[in-house]
Parts: structure tokens; sequence; C-alpha cells
């Protein structure tokens, strides 16, 4: 069980406790509660914060439901219990500009977004960041499985000690400068210590089941939200096979994302052999407005380009090596040969084995090859070629 | 932990001890239940007509004309359902904006009070098409204490045959509000804006025009509020309306001195500070104010920090900060998010009985405000 001096030593911040003003980004959910909590115990004065990001009962279509969700309540009512001041940050605004406008206009690209990300790095790490500063915090701590160690001088980040919670993938746009100020205290603890100190501090969020998905798409339901964002801009279209034939028609691209298999609306096909029958989304045609189908092999790829990438290491002066690379939150990570463009951001991975279902829009998160823990950056995947490119489609 | 330093009475005011004791006796006098026909229910229906007859003679209209509801929005929405045409002003409170659901709205000026000219020449153009009309208009700002000319008003809409309507929720205990002398068809107040408990309102009405309730069931309130009555509601009601009555007349003044002491510091602290309607007549207890550029929420979180307890004057029940409807009314939109409300106790009276505010903390308190 973790013990109250290894969370002071986490926080890093110099002398006593008391002396330090802690802000504490508070999302109503189990981890920012006992962040919260354990902060209280440690003995800094902690201040909670929770963003309102979107009215919650438009969301849910709800009448009547309050603008804020239950989620803004179990926050508060969590810092009432632990006797600090609790603040809501309305950044529906923002939100709605940086994250849910980007959010749709990504999926009508073709790309699969990850919202989450667009919201660690623009409203969690830069507005509500600004505000913890403005309050005369010393840090800025949130409920992430994450750690942030100090190595030979360099701020560094790494996996949380829980693997199965490991939230690094949704981290990897934290710059170097974020970093001195944001704490993970969580990031030494298993997700199961977590709600045993829940309970020991008697909050009501100790059962609450974790947040699945996006927050502001009810029941996954992702493209009625983006429907919902950009009416209008979704057309019907045609699903068409690698030699151009149509098979069925859609209700628009963003139903779609690259290697999905399920749901797609047409059958297998006859006449060829089972490996094959199945049939995969292999490409998304936004300027045709063609969903495009085929086996599995159509998926492969072998090399990505990554832009706009965040490093947390010291500019190397090698420019080319080996990494292990997350191209999903929940994927194992890979091995590839990384070709880096400090100056310009941008990275070229090629594979050492051919990847299957790389979606455009989705980041590609690297880590140290010697030491896996170790988080070296990523960026946005902005090209993922896979066979559907070498296609041509006279007909279509 | 340090003394909090509260400066936010027009949110709600602290119940008044003789209140709490009134309050205490009551719930002694056992199971009140003023529709019973039994000893406990004349009981009950006794101290319902105890604070009627209070209420009736803080603001001077016959106790009958009284309806007792949960709250003012609800005395508000009651009134609003009898009606299909309502002109508003642009700085009405929510409970009015909303339940109204009125685009006919009368403009302000940068003083924050309602254009006169305008109400006049929107009735003219309205009053053709002859549908029953009500106007509604706040007798004081909530956010900027600004006092609106009710008579105007009342006389304007008198002469188009409209009815009147006044939102009196920050007028009670701050202003004299006297029936006999305006010619007011509808009044809404609330108990907790003078040292009642939250959770009563009313409905002043004129009992020539016929209203339909809007809650149905044992016909409590002559049949225009049912449900059983809120004994305790209604008698805290009572009591602080007769705290207020028995004080003295022209008891603002204490509150304005101390008012106007906070505002002279902060404009020699911090002289870029806007201060809204401050040419306007104001209650004696308001001060709606803004720093270019300081967001209103991070000045609200700062200084709860420092122990001072005040308002931005347009939280909605999330906590969440909006901006301003009645700071953009009044032309500054740029300043819309950065309001905040310093309310002293509305009257002499309860300034006085609680003590707490010290010239030296609101010198404390200009000093967190020049450097937020």
């Amino acid at each position: 069980m973790i013990n109250i001096n290894q969370i002071i030593k986490e926080m890093d911040l110099e002398g006593d406790p008391s002396k330090h003003r802690v802000v504490v980004a508070m999302s109503g959910g189990v981890d920012s509660s006992v962040t919260a909590a354990l902060l209280v115990e440690a003995g800094y004065e902690v201040v909670g914060l929770t963003m309102q990001l979107y009215d919650y009962g438009k969301a849910l279509q709800k009448k009547g439901a309050c603008c804020a969700g239950s989620d803004i309540n179990d926050a508060r009512l969590v810092s009432s219990k632990l006797g600090i001041p609790h603040y809501v940050l309305n950044y529906e605004s923002i939100f709605q500009d940086q994250v849910m406008n980007d959010f749709a206009d990504s999926y009508l690209r073709g790309e699969t977004p990850i919202p989450c990300v667009r919201c660690n790095q623009t409203v969690k790490f830069t507005d509500m960041f600004d505000r913890a500063k403005n309050l005369g915090a010393s840090a800025m701590a949130t409920g992430h499985y994450i750690r942030r160690k100090t190595k030979k001088g360099h701020l560094s980040l790494y996996t949380g000690v829980d693997p199965s919670k490991d939230q690094s993938y949704f981290l990897f746009a934290t710059t170097k400068n974020q970093l001195e100020f944001v704490r993970f205290p969580l990031g030494l603890l298993t997700k199961d210590e977590t709600r045993s100190i829940a309970k020991r501090h008697g909050l009501n969020v100790a059962n609450k089941p974790d947040s699945q998905d996006i927050c502001f798409v009810p029941e996954g339901k992702y493209a009625e939200v983006v429907r919902k964002l950009r009416p209008g801009s979704i057309e019907p279209g045609n699903i068409i096979d690698v030699n151009g034939n149509v098979l069925g028609k859609h209700n628009g691209v963003i139903d779609f994302t690259i290697g999905q298999r399920k749901g797609i609306g047409v059958g297998g096909r006859k006449g060829v052999d089972d490996n094959n029958s199945i049939l995969y989304v292999i490409a998304l045609d936004t300027q045709k407005n063609n969903v495009i189908v085929g086996p599995k092999n159509f998926l492969s790829c072998n090399k990505i380009k990554i832009s706009d990438c965040n490093w947390l290491i010291d500019l190397i002066n090698e420019t080319e090596f080996r990494v292990l690379v997350k191209l999903r939150n929940s994927s194992q990570p890979v091995i590839g040969t990384i070709e880096v463009n400090f100056d310009k951001n941008l990275a070229y991975l090629t594979f050492d084995k051919p990847q299957f279902g790389v979606s455009t829009g989705q980041a590609a998160v690297f880590y140290n090859i010697k030491e896996s823990s170790h988080i070296l950056g990523g960026g946005w995947i902005t090209e993922a070629p896979n066979k559907s490119a070498d296609i041509q489609f006279y007909n279509a | 932990m340090k003394k909090k330093i509260y400066l936010d009475y027009n949110a709600t005011v602290p119940l008044l001890k003789e209140v709490k004791n009134s309050l205490i006796d009551c719930m002694d006098v056992g199971p009140l239940n003023a529709s019973s026909i039994h000893y406990y229910g004349r009981k009950g229906k006794e101290i319902i007509d105890i604070a009627r007859t209070n209420i009736g003679e803080l603001i001077k209209t016959n106790k009958n004309n009284i309806i007792f509801t949960g709250s003012a929005t609800e005395a508000i929405n009651l009134l609003f359902s009898n009606f299909d045409t309502i002109v508003v002003s642009s700085i009405e409170h929510l409970a009015v904006l909303s339940s109204s659901k009125s685009d006919h709205i009368i403009s302000v000026n940068k003083d924050g009070i309602v254009n006169l000219n305008f109400l006049e020449f929107y009735l003219k153009k309205l009053t053709n098409n002859s549908k029953k009309i009500l106007v509604s208009v706040m007798w004081v700002n909530n956010e900027t204490g600004v006092i609106q000319p009710i008579e105007d008003v009342v006389e304007i809409a008198k002469n188009h045959g409209c009815l009147v309507h006044c939102d009196a929720a920050q007028a009670l205990g701050k202003v004299k509000i006297n029936l006999e002398e305006i010619e007011l068809d509808f009044l809404t107040i609330s108990g907790h804006k003078i040292g009642a408990p939250t959770g009563i309102g009313a409905l002043i009405y004129n009992d020539k025009i016929h209203l339909k309730p809007q809650i149905l069931g044992g016909g409590q309130e002559q049949g225009m509020r049912a449900g059983t009555e809120n004994i305790l509601g209604i008698k805290g009601f009572g009591e602080a309306a007769k705290f207020i009555n028995n004080a003295t007349e022209n008891n603002y003044s204490e509150v304005k001195s101390l008012r106007n002491y906070f505002e002279d510091k902060i404009k020699t602290l911090s002289p870029e500070t806007i201060i809204f309607g401050e040419k306007a007549n104001r209650v004696a207890n308001t001060i709606l104010m803004a720093l270019p550029k300081i967001p209103g929420d991070l000045a609200l979180m700062k200084l709860d920090l420092e122990s001072f307890s005040v308002s931005s004057g347009s939280a909605c029940s999330s906590g969440k900060v909006s901006k301003s409807h009645v700071v953009s009314a009044m032309g500054y939109d740029n300043l819309a998010t950065n309001s905040v409300r310093f309310s002293f106790p509305p009257n002499d009276a309860i300034l006085n009985l609680e003590n707490l505010i010290t010239k030296k903390e609101l010198d404390r308190l200009a000093r967190c405000w020049s450097n937020l």
C-alpha cells in the first residue's frame, strides 16, 4: 500500500506541503477524487477545479436536465467531504471550438480522431493550467495513471505502475513546459489501491464505474454527434470493392472507420476462399464519397507519416532510431524505425512487421526501446497508406 | 479556518435570530396542517393569518391579496401562465426572462435604467391589437442595485391599458414599498431576501383580475396554489416582515456609508475599475463592478480563497459562471464575463444585527481587488 511520503516525494515540491497550494483537476470520477484526497492527507492546500465542457442536458437530449450533469455534482460532494474549496470553470465555448469542432471535421476528412488528447492539449493543459497558475498554485495535479520523473536533471514521462490503467497514450502531447507544473500522483498506484483509498476516505465515488468512450458522445454513438454538429455536410454514397464494383449504399463516410469489419452492411462474397471473403473498410474516399472495402491484406501498412510531434526527450543528434510505438490506446506497442525531422516536428515510421487498420487522425506514441515505460513523445498520424492506395478505380 | 466575510446579501440574507427563534417556537406548537379542521389545524391557520397580516402591513396591501408560493420564481411563473403577451425589460431576472418566453423586450440605458421612451413607443405599437398585455419591470435590479422608475412604468403601462407586474424580490427591505401609493396589479416577493428561510415567496395580486392557478389540488391559498402550506416558511416570512416593518424609517444610511467607503477605496486603489450604474439611483447595499482584464470567475475564486464571499450575479445552479445579460444589456458586452457583485446587508437593522463587516475588512478586500 502506498504511504503518504511517497506521494509527497512524487509531488516534487520543495519544503512543507502546507506551504503549497495545489489545484486538482476534478472530473467527478474516482481517480481525480482520490488525487484530491491524497493531497489533502499529505497536507497541501488543495483547491478543486471542474470543467464544464458542454451542455449535458442538450448532449443527451434530456429536457430539463441540468447543463452540468451528475459528474460536477460528484466533484462538488467529494470536495465538500474533503473540506476543500471547489469551483466550476465554464469552458463550453472553448471546448466547442477546440475539441468538438475538430472532432467533427476530422471525421468528415475520413479520419478517426481522439478528442481526449485534444482536450488535454487545449482546454485542460492550457486554459485550466493558466487558471491554476492565476490562483497562485504551485502545481496542478490530475488523476492520470502516468509518472513524471526527474532523470539526470531532466523531466520525463513514464507509464503508470498499473499497466492496465496506463494513460500515456492520451498524454503524449504534454509539453516540457507543462510538465514543470503538472503532477500525477496516481502514477504510483494501481486502480484497486485507488478504489480502496476512496473507500477509506468515505468518498461517494468509490464504486463509480470508470468513464467509457468520449464524454460528449452518449452511448458511443459518435456519428449522431457529428451529424448534429455538421448538419447537411454528410451525404450518402457507395460502398465499393477493390475492383470498383458497387456493393451497396451508405449514409455517410463518417459511419465508418478504417479496419472496421462489423456493420458494414454488405455480406461476404461468393466464390472466394474463406480468408478473403471477410470484408474490411480499407479506405474512405471523402472526395467521391465512397467507402472502399476489401480483404484484410489490403489493410496492411508498412510506413506512416506523423505530424505535430511533441518530444519529451532532449533533441538528439541521431535522426533515425529504433522505437516502440503504440498506435491505439488499447493495443500493445510494436517495433519500428523512426526517421525524425525535429525542425518540422515530422517523423516517418517504418514498422518491422506490417500493421493492419492504421487510421489517420489517431496518435502514434513512442516509447524507449530499451526501457519501454519511458515515453519519448508522439504525434498525429497524417498518412497511413495501405494497399488500397495502389488501386485505381476507373469506374468509381 | 479564516473568518468568512459575507458580502452576498442580494443572494440571500442569513436567517434572522428573531425569525429563527419564532420558528423553533412554531415547531413546538405541534402537528400543523392548516387545512385540518381540528385544534392544530386552526392553530396552523392562525399562524398563516398572522404572517399574511405582517407582510400586508409591510407593503401596505390587503392581506387577502397575498398568495404564498414556494419562491418568487414560482409566483412569477404562476402569474405569467395567465398571459400570452408579456413586455419585459432586458435586465429582468431569469425568473422573468425565462418564464415569460417574451420577445417583447425593452432596452435599458448605459446606467441600467429602463428606457421609458422606448416602452411608450413599444406599447403604442403593441396595443393596436387589443390583446391583454402584461408589462413586467423589476423594482430593483439584483446585479447593479439600480432602482427602476417604477411609478413612470406604471403610468405609461396604464395609459395603454396594460396590466403591470413588478418583481420586487430585490426591493423588499431595501426601498419603501407602499402598494397604496402605486397602481401595480401584481407584485412578487421572496422571503429569504429579508431574513426568512428559503423556500417561501408570494404573489400579491389585484383581486379584480381573475387568475388561473398552475398547481391544482386541495385548493389551498384561495385555490391559487394547492399543496399543504409551508407553515415554517410562511411563519418565517411573516416574522421577517414584522422585523423590517418595526425598524425605523430611513434606515439605509449606515449601509450606504459602508458601501460608499468601500467604493471610494476601490476607486483609489484600482482606478481602472468600472462600477456599473454608478450614476444612477441605486439601493444602498449593492455594487457591481469589473476590472477590464480580470474574468469574473477568477476574481470570485481568488476572493473566496481570501475568505470573501461575493458573487458574479449570474452563476447557474451548476456553479458555472456565465455572461451577465444585465451588463450586456447596459452596453458593456466586453465586460459581461468580468462583473463581480458585492452586496451588503439590505438595511441598517440587519446590518446592526450582524455587525460583522468592519472597515478594516473592507480595506483588505479593496487591496485584494486591486491585486487580482
